[in-house]
């Protein structure tokens, strides 16, 4: 028994935190990275690599539904924390590796999941009946296609533990046939394996016959904006239409969580956290980090004029990657074209090359650090929503006909910022007025106008 | 072999096929290289993070005790089968690969084509990344395959090329004769380009660093999307072996064997390959990973032309001498 709890002891200083960011808690999930650095544990990259499954914010009720499905595919030893309150993080912590390491604990948790393989008795069925019903009455059922196998957007076909076999193909086989029956679908004649229909045929981009996935990116993906989900249809790695959406949060945030946040700090923090995004997807580790120590460091409080220099350095070395230059040559997000307004242009964000865009906003920032205001006048947030809405509606035309990883760079190079969408999806027109915008744009980090006090 | 035998080469460079039973020893032998190697991965990573790095160099048993208390987990209408096949198959395949690779004067397979053995063995991991992406029937594990091939197809052709170029200066495919051919001068320096092709080639079986495409994080993690416990485990400590078993190769091929001042020939052997495997290593935190489809571009345009003028080189100086 002493060497089993020190084994655990051991293996929980090395915890991989698989994170859900929801619209609007960006801020939340960089606090979180940056406690996960200092303990030197990793962030996950899919649910199977996961021990601690992190939620950051208060999920709404279709993501929460998502978040479920993918503690289910935690292998376990696994254990959920929930931050909503920054100070708590690091206390919410210490209790998931004490969670982590109740052996006893973790084996009945072990012991229940087998024993749900029995049908009647499953939360998850719940959660795959009520989806079902609430889009019973929609007319458009692309995505039901999706729930049935698996939204978590980490695999279409859903994952199970050996020994629940049944129950995945229970649950996968019974929505399928479900749509079928009901006449909703246009897949009766489908065949299915263990409940997932098998890959349908089409010509490619050189015209030769290919196998058509439709898989869901996001909304758990990591470097990829909050609560954002793509329905790719794949042939190959190849994205021949995606149809784009947003799972929004429950609440907008109300905590305003980096203490002496001014509107340039909060700027500078996003444009990092942009960085460490396109950095870390490009493959490029190093820089990232440093974009997240920088980003980190700034959240943190620190005075952000001593950060100019270091801000300056990274833009230099990423200037001079030979490597990243060869990477990302080519992949352009026209924003202006793709949007219909002028605004994409009046801003400070420049269009066009992903390289130069990165380039770009490490020079912001060190703009920023340096002076310590705007250059020049920053959206409001009306604006800022109704940006990222035309993004967003350009997004799918510009993936289509894009591979995963060109797709993966475009949508990080893009800077979405989904939590003001999300909540201007929920009150369309909403000018900017009272709390709410005020907390929206703390978090959304395009810096509000009106809360300017330089 | 008695060709071997003149008086120039009699000294340490005589190459002994010693007993199977020694074959023990190679199994913990290279799962150490690779807990060294992970070890020192991990402290750069963590020097990286502003972490102390003596903190980082531990890591990877905290990962090791991680692993073995996971669940292994499979998808569903997995080909478990071939998914398993893949998995366990990395350490197998960098084993069988360092059995041609003498340690000082010993080696425990004198082959008389070890040199092909090695390349045949590196195409087997052709197949086992494959099947690792195939049998988790989830897309981004099979991207994760796919690119992994496309890159294979572009470090292949100069792979064989780089390793043909050592074969042809000794005249010989057994690896024996190759540190035999390096007693005045290491291939090393007049072979340059076949010694970086052939690192750089390692470095794709390895999908390490800059070749690390087919585990991406843009695709989730692509082959170890959907790996758990005990098999992540195998997969993760198979790629640090090949990477191990690559570096060691090296040293027979082009740095001279167990060749060197006052230190024993094998000690040697292992300090080489230490220098090589920890220079593959920090690769990895200097550049940004490539993408394979940029990447085929250059690898036939210009990376194989350049080997096979290496080899060209190399045939007419061997002809001359």
């Amino acid at each position: 028994m002493g060497v089993t709890a020190q084994v655990a002891r051991l293996a929980a200083t090395a915890t991989h935190v698989l994170i859900v960011e929801v619209p609007g808690w960006g801020e939340t999930r960089m606090l979180l990275e940056a406690e996960l650095d200092r303990r030197g544990w990793t962030s996950a990259l899919s649910p199977a690599d996961a021990d601690l499954l992190a939620i950051c914010g208060i999920p709404g009720e279709e993501l929460g539904a998502v978040c479920d499905r993918v503690w289910d595919q935690l292998p376990g030893p696994r254990t959920r924390v929930n931050l909503t309150a920054s100070a708590r993080i690091p206390a919410l912590l210490d209790a998931a590796v004490a969670d982590l390491v109740d052996d006893a604990r973790q084996r009945h948790d072990a012991a229940s999941r087998s024993r749900s393989s029995v049908p009647e008795d499953s939360p998850p069925d719940a959660v795959g009946h009520d989806e079902h019903g609430a889009h019973e009455a929609a007319p458009a059922d692309a995505d039901l296609e999706d729930s049935g196998a698996d939204e978590a957007g980490m695999d279409h076909e859903g994952m199970d533990h050996e020994g629940m076999d049944h129950e995945g193909m229970g649950h996968g086989g019974m929505d399928h046939e479900g749509m079928g029956h009901e006449g909703m679908g246009h897949e009766g004649m489908e065949m299915l394996v263990h409940g997932i229909p098998l890959a349908g045929g089409g010509d490619d981009r050189d015209g030769l016959e290919m196998d058509v996935l439709t898989v869901p990116l996001g909304p758990v993906l990591s470097h990829w904006p909050a609560g954002l989900v793509v329905e790719c249809v794949l042939q190959g790695d190849v994205i021949v239409s995606a149809d784009v959406r947003i799972l929004a949060a429950a609440s907008a945030p109300t905590e305003l969580k980096t203490p002496m946040a001014d509107a340039p700090r909060r700027r500078l923090i996003r444009l990092c956290d942009q960085a460490v995004q396109l950095l870390a997807l490009a493959g490029w580790g190093s820089a990232a980090r440093s974009a997240c120590q920088l980003r980190d460091a700034a959240a943190g409080g620190v005075v952000i004029a001593d950060q100019a220099g270091a801000l300056d350095r990274l833009r230099r070395r990423v200037e001079r990657s030979v490597a990243l230059r060869w990477s990302l040559k080519g992949l352009t997000v026209d924003v202006a074209s793709g949007g219909t307004d002028a605004l994409a242009m009046s801003g400070n964000e420049p269009s066009g090359d992903i390289r130069l865009r990165l380039i770009e906003w490490l020079r912001e920032a060190t703009d920023l650090a340096d002076t310590g205001q705007f250059r020049v006048q920053p959206l409001t947030d009306a604006q800022a929503a109704q940006e990222s809405q035309n993004r967003l509606a350009a997004l799918p035309e510009l993936l289509r006909g894009t591979d995963l990883a060109t797709a993966r760079l475009l949508v990080a190079g893009l800077g979405l910022d989904t939590a003001v969408v999300a909540s201007y999806e929920v009150s369309p027109r909403h000018a900017g007025h009272g709390d709410e915008p005020h907390g929206r744009a703390s978090h959304g980090g395009e810096a509000d106008g009106g809360v300017v006090h330089g | 072999m008695a060709a071997r035998l003149t008086a120039e080469s009699f000294m340490a460079d005589v190459i002994v096929q010693v007993s199977p039973a020694w074959a023990v020893l190679a199994p913990p032998g290279l799962l150490l290289f690779a807990l060294a190697g992970a070890g020192l991965n991990s402290a750069l990573t963590a020097r990286s993070a502003g972490r102390p790095f003596l903190s980082g160099a531990s890591a990877p048993l905290a990962q090791v005790a991680r692993l073995l208390r996971q669940r292994r987990q499979v998808t569903v209408a997995a080909d478990v089968l071939l998914w398993r096949v893949g998995t366990g198959g990395l350490v197998v395949v960098a084993l069988l690969k360092i059995l041609v690779i003498p340690l000082g004067s010993w080696t425990l397979a004198d082959l008389d084509a070890g040199v092909v053995w090695f390349n045949t063995m590196d195409v087997m991991i052709w197949a086992l990344f494959w099947l690792i992406g195939w049998g988790a029937n989830s897309a981004h594990a099979l991207v994760g395959g796919y690119r992994f091939l496309s890159l294979a197809v572009a470090y292949e052709l100069p792979l064989m090329f780089a390793l043909t170029a050592p074969a042809v200066a000794a005249r010989s495919l057994r690896v024996g004769d190759v540190v035999a051919a390096q007693q005045d001068l290491w291939f090393v320096i007049w072979m340059p380009i076949a010694f970086i092709v052939f690192c750089g080639s390692v470095i794709g079986f390895s999908s390490w660093g800059p070749f690390s495409a087919a585990v991406g994080r843009d695709i989730a993690g692509g082959l170890l999307t959907d790996v758990s416990g005990i098999d992540r485990l195998l997969i993760l400590t198979g790629r640090y072996a090949v990477l191990t078993a690559g570096a060691a190769f090296a040293v027979p091929l082009f740095l001279g064997g167990g060749a060197g001042p006052l230190l024993p020939a094998w000690l040697w052997t292992i300090v080489k390959t230490a220098l090589v495997l920890a220079a593959l290593i920090a690769i990895r935190h200097r550049l940004p990973t490539i993408r394979p489809d940029r990447f085929a571009e250059v690898a036939w345009i210009v990376v194989l032309p350049v080997t096979l003028l290496q080899v060209l080189i190399v045939a007419m100086m061997a002809k001359g001498s």
